[in-house]
């Protein structure tokens, strides 16, 4: 997957630049509700259940300050990436228990004609593996600056 | 919410679980992630989950359910652009209809559960 891919799968629909949860499970549902507010979801409570599910198998709180929620869901017609940042932090039950101010969701159909969904998981993760570029997007304001972060890095 | 779209509901979300206790036990699956720093650890509490959501199932829809995925693999799946995902046949315009999606219906082809996402 190309960077401009990985670019194009976020839109500022789905970008929360202010996440007013301080909880998992508050964080799970204001990220959800977006979703439903910006009409990528219908079944709120089916993705939300996945996702909890998902949290149950071993949190996707990777460590210093991000986490990537995801999961596949029979309730998205196509992949979906949603980008959030909380000021504040989230307690999410993170591995190295810091809370989070950095959420990158993807939630992929069960079969997808291009497979994206993994590429563009690990495209991201290996992303913030990169302190710099980890600390730029944690003060993310606005979605142009991510897409010239990305597109610089 | 109609009282039937909420049985449907929940087959998805069985449909989804299954799905996630088979991808956690596929170990090429479960090491991929593994190597970007996922733990895949907790199956237990994942069929303990599905344990609990079925017991709120309907138990002739859970029966018809479970017969499906043992013939068919899987039971549920979605419809995009009006064709079954699971045997590719195009679905009847008479099953289109926003009533009928709320509906649990079994595509006449393959006889799998039919199940429409927002935007398909």
């Amino acid at each position: 997957m190309t960077r401009e891919e990985l670019i194009s799968l976020f839109s500022p629909d789905l970008f929360i630049p202010k996440l007013k949860s301080t909880n998992r499970d508050d964080a799970l549902q204001e990220m959800v509700d977006h979703a439903v507010e910006a009409g990528v979801i219908r079944d709120r409570e089916v993705i939300l259940g996945m996702l909890k599910n998902r949290e149950s198998l071993g949190s996707t709180g990777l460590g210093s300050g991000v986490a990537f929620p995801h999961g596949r869901s029979l309730a998205i017609p196509k992949l979906m990436a949603l980008l959030a940042v909380s000021k504040k932090g989230v307690d999410y039950g993170a591995i190295d228990g810091k809370p989070v101010n950095l959420f990158f969701m993807f939630i992929a159909p069960p079969v997808e004609k291009d497979n994206r969904y993994l590429p563009a998981l690990g495209q991201v993760v290996e992303l913030i593996r990169d302190d710099a570029t980890r600390e730029k997007l944690m003060a993310l304001k606005k979605f142009d600056e991510f897409k010239a972060i990305l597109e610089e890095d | 919410m109609t009282a039937m779209s909420e049985h449907l509901l929940r087959l998805v979300a069985l449909q989804d679980l299954d799905d996630m206790i088979r991808e956690s036990k596929d170990k090429a699956l479960a090491k991929k992630l593994e190597n970007m720093g996922f733990a895949m650890g907790g199956q237990e509490d994942l069929q303990a989950a599905r344990d609990e959501l079925a017991t709120g199932i309907d138990k002739v829809l859970l029966s018809r359910y479970e017969r499906a995925v043992k013939r068919l693999g899987r039971a549920v799946v979605p419809v995009t652009g009006n064709i079954c995902l699971g045997c590719f046949a195009v679905i009847p315009a008479a099953f289109v209809s926003a009533e009928n999606q709320e509906k649990i219906q079994h595509c006449e082809n393959c006889g799998r559960i039919l199940y429409w996402p927002r935007g398909s």
